[in-house]
Order: C-alpha cells, then sequence, then structure tokens
C-alpha cells in the first residue's frame, strides 16, 4: 500500500507537471526563452549570476526541503493519514507549484526584486514595512519549532556523539578545502566517513553512557527540570537546546567558509543517502515483505483532534510544507529568480523542485503511518487515545528511517542514528541562514537607535534569548502550528502579489486569485483559532492554576498568532485595494491575453 | 547539430545528476565565496573610484592611475551599488 501511495503521488506530480503546469507557463505566463532575465541583464557575478537548470534545480531543493515537509505530514497523521495525502496532493497540484512558480516569474519580470520590494510596488509602501515585520515573527517561529525539534532529538543518548563528530568533521572540511588546499574528492571521503564513523560511534553503549551521565546531571530522578502546559521540561532537552542554538550562534557569526557551509556541505551527504537509501528500501521492501509496508493508522481517524483542533484549518497549516510553504517564495525571489539563465527554465526549477518536496512529504506519511509501535514496544500512535502521537516527530522519521535502511542490511541503531542527524542537519541548516537573516534585520532595523544591535553578537544573543524563550516555555505542537499558519499565511501573501502581478499585466488570474484565498482564510481562522486556545484554553495564559511558565508560553504563542493575523488582515486590505484599482484600470484599458 | 544536440541521452543525464548534486551540496556555498570576493571587490573600487558615483575618498590623481585596471569591472559595480536593495537580500 505505501508503495502505491508513492506511485500515485508521483503520477499526479508529473501530470501536474506535464499538462497543468505548462499551460500556464505557456498561455498564460507566455515565458519566452530569448527575453533576457535579470540573470543576463544585471549579470554581477555576485547575487545576480546565470546558472543551469540543473544546477538550480538542486539548490531550490535543497533550500525549500527542510523539516517542513517531514515533521509537519508526521503530525498530521494523527487525524488520518488519508487527509494528510490528500492535502500534500491536492495542495501541491493546485496551490503549491503555482506559488513557487510564479513567484520566481513574477520576480524575474520585476528585475529581479525580492519580497519587500514587490509588496512596496504592487501592494503600498506602508506593506513593504508589515511585511518585513511579519517576516521577523515568521523567522522566529521557525527557530522556535526547529529548534525544539533538534533539542528533543540531540536529547536521545545515541545521537549527540555521531552529530558532535559530524560538526568536527563539517570544520575539518573547511579547514582542509580553503586553508590547507585538499583536492574536494579527498576532502569529501575523509570528512563523510569521520563522521559516520563517529555516528556509528554514538550508537555503541559506552557513548550512550556518556551522554546518559550528560543528561542525568540536573532534574529530578527523571531528569524533570520543570512542567510545561504539555508535559515535563527535561534537563536532557534544556542542555541540548543551548547546544544546538550555541551551533546557530556559530554558525551566524563565524566567516561563512569557517563553519556553515562545509558542515552543511558534509551533512548533503547524509541527507541524500539516507534520502535515497529509504526509497528503495520502501521499494524491497513491498516486495519481499522485509518490513511492514500496511498502513497501520486508519486511513480517518476523526475531524477533530482535541489537543490539536479540527482537520480544518489545523491540518492545512500543520502540513506547511509539501503541499505549500510561504519559505518557498522567499528562496525563488530572492535566490533562485537571479539565477534563472532563461524564463522557460523556471518551470523545471521552481516548479519541479515543489512537486518533487510533495513526494517527500508523502514518503514522511508512510514512515508515520505505517507503524503504530516501534520493534522495542514503544507506543508511536495511540489507537487507545484517538491515534494521539505518543512521541517527538523526528523520533517517528528516524525510526522509519530506521525500518526502511535496515531492508538494505543497515543497523537498525545505526539507521535511526542518521534519520535523527539527517532531520536535525536539515533543521539546523535552515536555523543558520535564519539566525544570520534575524541579526541583519535588527541591525538594519533598529541599529540606529541602539548601536548596540549593529554588533553581530548582540543581534544574534537578542534573537537566540527569544528563541529560548519559546523553546523553554511553550508546547512544540502549538508553536508548530503557528509557524504552520505564518509560513502558509506567507504564501497567501505572495499569491495575492502574483494575483495583483497578473491582473496589472492583463493575464489570467483565477489560477493564483483562488488558491489565495484558500490559503488566506485557512491561515487567518487557524492564527486566531491557536491565539484563542493560547490565551482561554485549558492550560491557557489565563487559565485558573497554571503556573508562570504555563503564563508567560501560552501568552507569547497568542501575542505572535494575534500580531500575525493582523498584520496579514492589513496587508490584505491594501491588497484588494490595489487588485481592485488594477482590474478598474485593465478594464478601461483593452483586452489582453 | 550544435554541441548540445550531439550529447547521447546518457551524457546529458549523467550532466545533469551531477549538477543537481553540485547544486544541493555546494553551489550555496560558492555563490557565497563569490559574495565575499565580489563584496571586498566592490569595497574596493568604492574606496579608489568612488567619485564615479560623487562619493570622492582618494585623491583623482591615485583613482586615474588605478582606473585602466579597474575599468572592465566599472559597469556591474555600478550597477551593484547603486541598485535598490531591500532587508530580504540577506536571505538569498
Amino acid at each position: 500500500m505505501a508503495l502505491w501511495v508513492l506511485l500515485i503521488t508521483m503520477a499526479v506530480a508529473i501530470v501536474g507537471y506535464r499538462y497543468y503546469a505548462t499551460r500556464v507557463d505557456q498561455d498564460i505566463i507566455k515565458a519566452d526563452p530569448k527575453r533576457a532575465t535579470p540573470a543576463k541583464m544585471y549579470n554581477d557575478g555576485v547575487d545576480f549570476m546565470p546558472a543551469s537548470s540543473s544546477v538550480l534545480f538542486g539548490y531550490q531543493f535543497k533550500s525549500i526541503a527542510a523539516l517542513g515537509p517531514i515533521v509537519g505530514p508526521i503530525t498530521a497523521v494523527q487525524w488520518g493519514w488519508l487527509p494528510a495525502v490528500l492535502w500534500l496532493i491536492i495542495g501541491v497540484f493546485f496551490i503549491g507549484w503555482v506559488q513557487d512558480y510564479a513567484a520566481s516569474m513574477l520576480a524575474m519580470r520585476s528585475e529581479g526584486m525580492t519580497m519587500g520590494g514587490l509588496a512596496y510596488k504592487f501592494i503600498s509602501p506602508r506593506a513593504r514595512g508589515i511585511l518585513l515585520a511579519f517576516l521577523y515573527f515568521y523567522l522566529l517561529l521557525i527557530m522556535g519549532a526547529f529548534g525544539s525539534i533538534v533539542a528533543g532529538l540531540l536529547a536521545s543518548p545515541a545521537i549527540p556523539i555521531g552529530f558532535i563528530f559530524l560538526t568536527l568533521a563539517g570544520v575539518l572540511a573547511g579547514q582542509m578545502t580553503y586553508r590547507w588546499r585538499v583536492d574536494l574528492l579527498i576532502t569529501t571521503i575523509v570528512t563523510v566517513l569521520l563522521a559516520l564513523v563517529g555516528i556509528y560511534l554514538g550508537t555503541l553503549p559506552w557513548a550512550q553512557n556518556i551522554v546518559t551521565a550528560i543528561n542525568g546531571l540536573a532534574g529530578d530522578d527523571k531528569g524533570v527540570l520543570y512542567n510545561t502546559p504539555y508535559g515535563p521540561m527535561t534537563w536532557a532537552v534544556f542542555f541540548w537546546g543551548i547546544v544546538a542554538l550555541l551551533f546557530c550562534y556559530l554558525g551566524s557569526v563565524l566567516p561563512i567558509w569557517r563553519f556553515a557551509q562545509p558542515v552543511n556541505y558534509v551533512s548533503f551527504w547524509f541527507v541524500i543517502l539516507g534520502l535515497v537509501g529509504s526509497i528503495i528500501g520502501v521499494a524491497i521492501a513491498t516486495f519481499t515483505g522485509a518490513t511492514g509496508v500496511a498502513f497501520e493508522v486508519p486511513a480517518f481517524v476523526t475531524w477533530n483532534q482535541p489537543h490539536l483542533g479540527w482537520l480544518w484549518p489545523i491540518l492545512f497549516v500543520t502540513i506547511s510544507c509539501g503541499a505549500i510553504s510561504g519559505w518557498h517564495s522567499l528562496v525563488s525571489t530572492s535566490g533562485t529568480a537571479r539565477q534563472l539563465e532563461k524564463e522557460t527554465d523556471a518551470k523545471p526549477v521552481a516548479a519541479g523542485a515543489m512537486f518533487t518536496e510533495a513526494v517527500l512529504a508523502v514518503m514522511a506519511v508512510v514512515f508515520a503511518a505505517t507503524a503504530l509501535t516501534r520493534a522495542d514496544g514503544t507506543v508511536l500512535y495511540d489507537a487507545a487515545a484517538n491515534y494521539k502521537l505518543q512521541v517527538a516527530a523526528g523520533a517517528i522519521w528516524a525510526g522509519g528511517m530506521s525500518r526502511f535502511l535496515g531492508v538494505l542490511g543497515i543497523p537498525a541503531a545505526l539507521g535511526g542514528a542518521i534519520g535523527s542527524i539527517f532531520l536535525a542537519v536539515m533543521a539546523l541548516t535552515v536555523m543558520q541562514l535564519v539566525l544570520r537573516f534575524m541579526r541583519v534585520a535588527s541591525a538594519e532595523l533598529i541599529g540606529d537607535k541602539i548601536t548596540a544591535f549593529k554588533n553581530p553578537h548582540v543581534g544574534s544573543i537578542v534573537a537566540l534569548g527569544w528563541t529560548v524563550l519559546i523553546l523553554w516555555t511553550a508546547f512544540w505542537q502549538r508553536i508548530w502550528v503557528l509557524f504552520g499558519g505564518a509560513n502558509q499565511l506567507f504564501a497567501g501573501l505572495a499569491l495575492l502579489l502574483i494575483t495583483i502581478w497578473l491582473v496589472r499585466e492583463g493575464k489570467r488570474y483565477a489560477w493564483a486569485m483562488w488558491p489565495g484565498i484558500f490559503m488566506y482564510v485557512t491561515t487567518v481562522a487557524a492564527l486566531l483559532v491557536t491565539a484563542y486556545n493560547s490565551f482561554f484554553g485549558p492550560s491557557g495564559a489565563f487559565a485558573a492554576e497554571v503556573g508562570v511558565a504555563f503564563r508567560i508560553g501560552n501568552g507569547i504563542a497568542g501575542v505572535i498568532g494575534l500580531f500575525l493575523a493582523l498584520a496579514a488582515l492589513m496587508l490584505a486590505w491594501d491588497g484588494v485595494k490595489s487588485f481592485n484599482q488594477a482590474r478598474s484600470k485593465m478594464a478601461a484599458a483593452p483586452a489582453g491575453d | 547539430m550544435t554541441e548540445e544536440e550531439k550529447k547521447s541521452f546518457l551524457q546529458k543525464m549523467k550532466e545533469g545528476v551531477s549538477d543537481f548534486i553540485y547544486g544541493m551540496a555546494a553551489h550555496e556555498a560558492t555563490r557565497q565565496a563569490l559574495k565575499t570576493r565580489g563584496s571586498m571587490e566592490h569595497l574596493f573600487i568604492l574606496i579608489t573610484m568612488g567619485d564615479l558615483l560623487g562619493v570622492p575618498i582618494l585623491p583623482p590623481y591615485y583613482s586615474l592611475r588605478l582606473l585602466p585596471y579597474v575599468v572592465p569591472q566599472i559597469s556591474t559595480w555600478k550597477r551593484r551599488m547603486l541598485r535598490e536593495k531591500d532587508l530580504v537580500d540577506a536571505l538569498a
């Protein structure tokens, strides 16, 4: 069954790409391979520079596929695997690729402008400021959501040693490449092998004992430091959360060649090998029965998961990538659109990467839904509790990867460690970039008034301080929903910009407008519901007899949710005005295509 | 028939896969390296040729002496210096 679901997703992706995307590309946008792109017109060898479509496809896929297409679907399986798969397939077919592709075309036809400039040009001057403030909080949520997942992964005794080895191997790769000028092939072999040995060593009992000893340094007999609204905060998660943020700090303030880039390079090999190995594992298991590939979670569980909310709107923001993601519009406009050599490359690069990501997300559903319990008896989804997720979502992915890599003969412990590190590095890659951006943003926005923010260390530490507050006080699934809401809302904003652009150009716009309206309504509803629950729900900020941590965590979550919804409504107000103005002008002008 | 058309399907496939891996693994790093170098170079040109943008920093005598070496880069440098920048550029 699992393989069939994957095959159906691939078939839908091929049809969507081959027919729907081609039709839009040729008949509506009219991509012209001879028209000069910003990469060619403004080629400065730095920001604007043409690259081939294959290179950009890899770049785009790597930039968009982080934790979103993995953790979101695993969480959403609590409503049943079918709603998750349907939203992924329908979402990517009608909305996801539309946003990624059209955002890159919009930026290309607007001289390579990024989202801020586009909002200024197509909506209003104040839209740019609102968008940037929105962006800061959105990125903060990325830090909180991803950071808590990484902290949970590193708290597992089999992971930290391997992670530390991987980091050191990355630093060594930087030294070998840039200082010692060693051949890249030799550098790759040495550092990847070193990291692999470290990951293997980390799974051995003596290494796990060291980590277990560290994990037991503080807290009560179970390592609990204090209770949060949604469970105990253990010393292990607390401590490894600091380590993860220290990693991001180094990535943010050190020269990029010294830390962030070579660590990401070594990590890449584990990501690609894990991914390819797992797909092969699923295919082999389907025919040999080496491990279970039948869905154990029911196709449909419930309309309302009490601890998460109603299927609409919450599922649509819980799966924040794979179907559609606002992050992609940032990548498409800021990065890819300035490098596309030909307009006709936008379809294979932007739309192609989005469809590929949907397949990755469905694979996460397969990992999640094919096992209710682990081999050691740990319950993953509790059938007696409405299939509520009982472990961290990252553990589900690691367990799934362990099972399917096991089909290829890789020991379960090593497979699980690779799966965990796979997730951790995917999250940390994005977190480093985000922290770097938040540091620059705070320096630009308030650096003139508070000069301390011009110091990179101060900007980074303040952003990390916010993240720590989220990490240590709030419930990650709520933060995940808020992050998903902000992410999808950003997609709605991108679709609004695209619609206004299409109207101004006199092109058909319904194919972008209706998905945009759907995303807007759904995400604003999800943010308001989450904000309400954060304030007034059980254990919410205003609930009686809850601790300070409950009030702070839920209070922050609620305020962020309200702020994002308000900012979105203001942008929509300006956007609709701009849309109507553009339509009136077009009605007065001769009809376009 | 162009060189591109002469390539066999397997050759194209091999190139595509290798480009894809490069794109995933190293393209961003390459861009970062180019950005770092570009920023340093452009800063240097700003210091030496600033009066081309109305920012006289170095006495014109030295600028004129250096001008022949900088000529090939002047157009892209001016474009980059004068282009309206946005905060979101930091994410690129």
